[in-house]
């Protein structure tokens, strides 16, 4: 629902790191969208063309990762990969209750590809 | 072909950085802080005033009031002699921990013992944005269905408190306590769960207990 605001904190990242590696153009930015972060990759993906049809970004390709729902049962402790986010047996003992979230709670900018050119420095203290 | 640099980055890191620093404020000074959600109309503010009335004498308190419009809320919460603050988001679906920074200005927070955020009415969203508060705390109505922490899951998982209101009216709706009750412990089974009906005051008290030992707890610290 806010995956619009999500955007531009986004492009205020990517905008600093600009800044700060000297990138010419920026091509391709990619995103790792967790299962269980709230946000809608489609809707991300509709926010970014949204925000980037004019300006300096546009143009500019996002590419989303999904990162897969990881929990560690709070019981016996088995490492396993929930079908469904909210009701979550334990393969192994059952428990449903207390598992220890390990990989899907994530939203992050992994990484930017972009020109950079070779006398580009590096700003630092940023 | 241009050359890649790693980010990783997290999205949320302004919200983050800016509600670890209300954090640390509220804890320098001692305040309680809880951040009250639920749909909009299930009473979010008529808790809140019988809180406030009930409580004056035992604490100092203060409300910030998130609404996309109209002062409304803030002017019912003021007529119980408390301070209150008023946040429209201007179709904003959430509060965010930099409307709290600016909240904060210009209440006085001197003495405070609790500050109340009322979210904006929403089972969505305002669970994804701290706000620096020490718990959040999810209200849901009987007219609502007891579905409803089943159907939005993070709100009722993150919460320390669920308060089940309008119980008055349970004779006239299909709600089942014990299945909400039942659906909300499946997401955090440490929630504490209060029934209560604002209209008449019924089992108010006990919601009165817990907010007095986190106040407790606060303090010592």
């Amino acid at each position: 629902m806010h995956e619009l605001s999500l955007i531009e904190s986004m492009l205020s990242i990517i905008r600093e790191e600009k800044a700060k590696h000297g990138m010419d153009r920026i091509l391709r930015v990619r995103v790792v969208n967790g299962a269980l972060s709230g946000a809608v990759s489609d809707a991300l993906a509709f926010g970014w063309e949204c925000l980037t049809q004019e300006g300096d970004l546009q143009g500019v390709a996002l590419e989303i990762t999904d990162a897969p729902l990881k929990v560690v049962c709070g019981a016996c402790g088995k490492p396993f990969e929930p079908e469904d986010k909210h009701y979550m047996p334990c393969p192994a003992c059952g428990e449903i209750l207390g598992h220890t979230v390990t990989s899907g709670k994530e939203l992050y900018i992994e990484e930017i590809e972009a020109d950079i050119p070779e006398d580009g420095e590096p700003a630092t203290g940023v | 072909m241009g050359k890649t640099v790693t980010i990783v980055r997290n999205v949320m890191e302004a919200n983050e950085r800016r509600a670890g620093k209300l954090k640390d404020y509220f804890a320098e000074k001692g305040i309680l802080c809880l951040n009250l959600m639920s749909s909009p109309g299930a009473g979010k503010t008529s808790l809140l005033e019988r809180t406030l009335a009930d409580l004056k004498g035992e604490f100092k308190m203060a409300v910030i009031e998130g609404d996309l419009q109209t002062d409304n809320d803030a002017r019912r919460v003021a007529a119980t002699g408390a301070q209150a603050v008023q946040v429209n988001t201007e179709g904003g679906c959430h509060l965010d921990s930099s409307m709290i920074e600016d909240a904060i200005a210009v209440l006085d927070m001197d003495g405070m013992d609790i500050l109340f955020i009322e979210n904006v009415g929403n089972l969505v969203c305002p669970a994804e944005f701290n706000l620096g508060e020490d718990h959040k705390v999810s209200l849901l109505s009987v007219t609502e269905g007891d579905d409803k922490p089943e159907k939005y899951p993070l709100m009722f998982h993150l919460s320390s408190v669920m308060l089940l209101n309008k119980t008055d009216l349970l004779p006239y709706v299909d709600f089942s306590l014990e299945a909400a009750s039942a659906h909300a412990k499946k997401l955090n089974k440490d929630i504490e769960i209060f029934p209560v009906a604002c209209r008449t005051g019924e089992g108010l008290a006990a919601w009165y207990d817990w907010l007095r030992s986190a106040r407790a707890a606060k303090k010592q610290a």
